[in-house]
């Protein structure tokens, strides 16, 4: 019954391997352009955001920055909580950007933070 | 073994209630589904369809899906016997029953053969709901018996009549052995082909065996092991309960590719 080592071994070893390999590929869960044309010059920053786990969350995240004028586009990733936003420099800046979605929302007359950036 | 398959299960099960009081104390947002690789399936079709993750959906719960197709096709469903902590629950439920009442209770053959079914049933509408009407949003989280007790009966998506579905699992279980792995887990039923092929399967020694019928009555998934040369049930979970019963030594053995 020496056999019965290969369960908790196969156990372990696929779930290191789950771990190990996640981070092998990256996809998206929400990718919006806010602009039909792309300006000239673009730069990107990226932001680890508290309250950013899942798609819905996503597109609030997306409707709190679509304001900010400058804002070209943004990619967010859930599992690890992460928004990359382009933006055109002339016309914005990062801390403009996160001050947008880190605002507080309004709900019959309750004020809470649905985001907030990990510095 | 029954011992090293114990501290495996508790192990599971302390980790998933770990992440439910540090999520109650506000110190992850991490809930259960983050570790369910049953997500993983779901999130296939958004995956492959539209290169995107929908819900909460990631790289991860595809990882874990995989691995757990690897495992079974090794190990047969050894997941739900070993690792699942609703099946861990079910089953220590199951065990406090069978001392009450002397023996598993179990429902005739011929209904317990018709509600094996059920579980497909599960799968087709939960893919099919999950990826047509709720647009991808995990919608079953309210009839998910596992997110359900494993959020502490409070995720954001337990409704009213979930928690009756989560006591009602538990208090069900200690009637039907394993009743929610066995008759609705539509990730029990993803398995199943895979569980079949499984390479690591217990062999019975005809030559040793004195037909007492012992393995039946301990199987918590009502296999009928002692008249089985090979046991190649989908619904065995290599939980080894027959084994640790047989009173032969030798009769039952565990077998890698037939060896």
């Amino acid at each position: 019954m020496k056999k019965v080592i290969v369960i908790p071994a196969a156990i372990l070893i696929l779930i290191l391997v789950a771990f190990a390999t996640m981070g092998a590929y990256r996809v998206p869960t929400l990718v919006v352009e806010f602009v039909e044309k792309r300006p000239a010059v673009v730069e990107s920053v990226e932001y680890t955001v508290d309250g950013l786990t899942c798609r819905g969350k996503s597109r609030g995240f997306a409707g709190m920055i679509s304001g900010v004028e400058g804002v070209v586009s943004l990619t967010t990733y859930v599992r690890s909580n992460t928004a990359i936003v382009e933006y055109d420099p002339t016309l914005t800046d990062p801390v403009e950007i996160e001050t947008a979605f880190e605002g507080p929302i309004v709900h019959e007359d309750e004020e809470y933070f649905l985001f907030k950036a990990k510095k | 073994m029954r011992l090293l398959r114990t501290i495996v299960q508790t192990l599971f099960l302390a980790g998933v209630v770990a992440v439910l009081v540090r999520g109650m104390m506000g110190l992850t947002t991490s809930t259960c589904e983050t570790y369910c690789p049953f997500a993983g399936l779901v999130a296939l079709y958004p995956l492959l369809r539209f290169n995107t993750y929908t819900c909460a959906m990631n790289e991860f719960h595809v990882a874990l899906f995989v691995s757990l197709v690897a495992l079974t096709l090794v190990t047969k469903k050894s997941f739900c016997s070993w690792v699942c902590p609703l099946g861990t629950v079910q089953e220590w439920i199951g065990k406090a029953s069978r001392e009450v009442f002397g023996r598993y209770v179990r429902p005739p053959v011929a209904v317990d053969r018709i509600l094996l079914n059920l579980k497909y049933v599960v799968l087709v509408l939960v893919l099919g709901l999950t990826w047509t009407v709720w647009q991808g949003d995990l919608g079953f989280r309210a009839y998910d018996p596992f997110y359900i007790i494993f959020t502490g009966f409070r995720g954001h998506e337990t409704l009213s009549f979930s928690i009756f579905i989560g006591i009602g699992v538990l208090v069900a279980a200690f009637f039907v052995p394993m009743v929610f792995c066995r008759y609705l887990c539509p990730l029990s039923a993803v398995m199943d082909p895979m569980s079949r092929a499984g390479f690591l399967r217990l062999r019975r020694n005809p030559g040793r065996c004195t037909d007492c019928g012992i393995c039946d009555e301990a199987c918590p998934q009502g296999i009928p092991v002692a008249t089985a040369d090979e046991v190649t049930a989908r619904d065995c979970t290599n939980c080894l309960e027959c084994v640790e019963v047989c009173p032969e030594k030798g009769a039952l053995e565990l077998t890698l590719f037939g060896k």
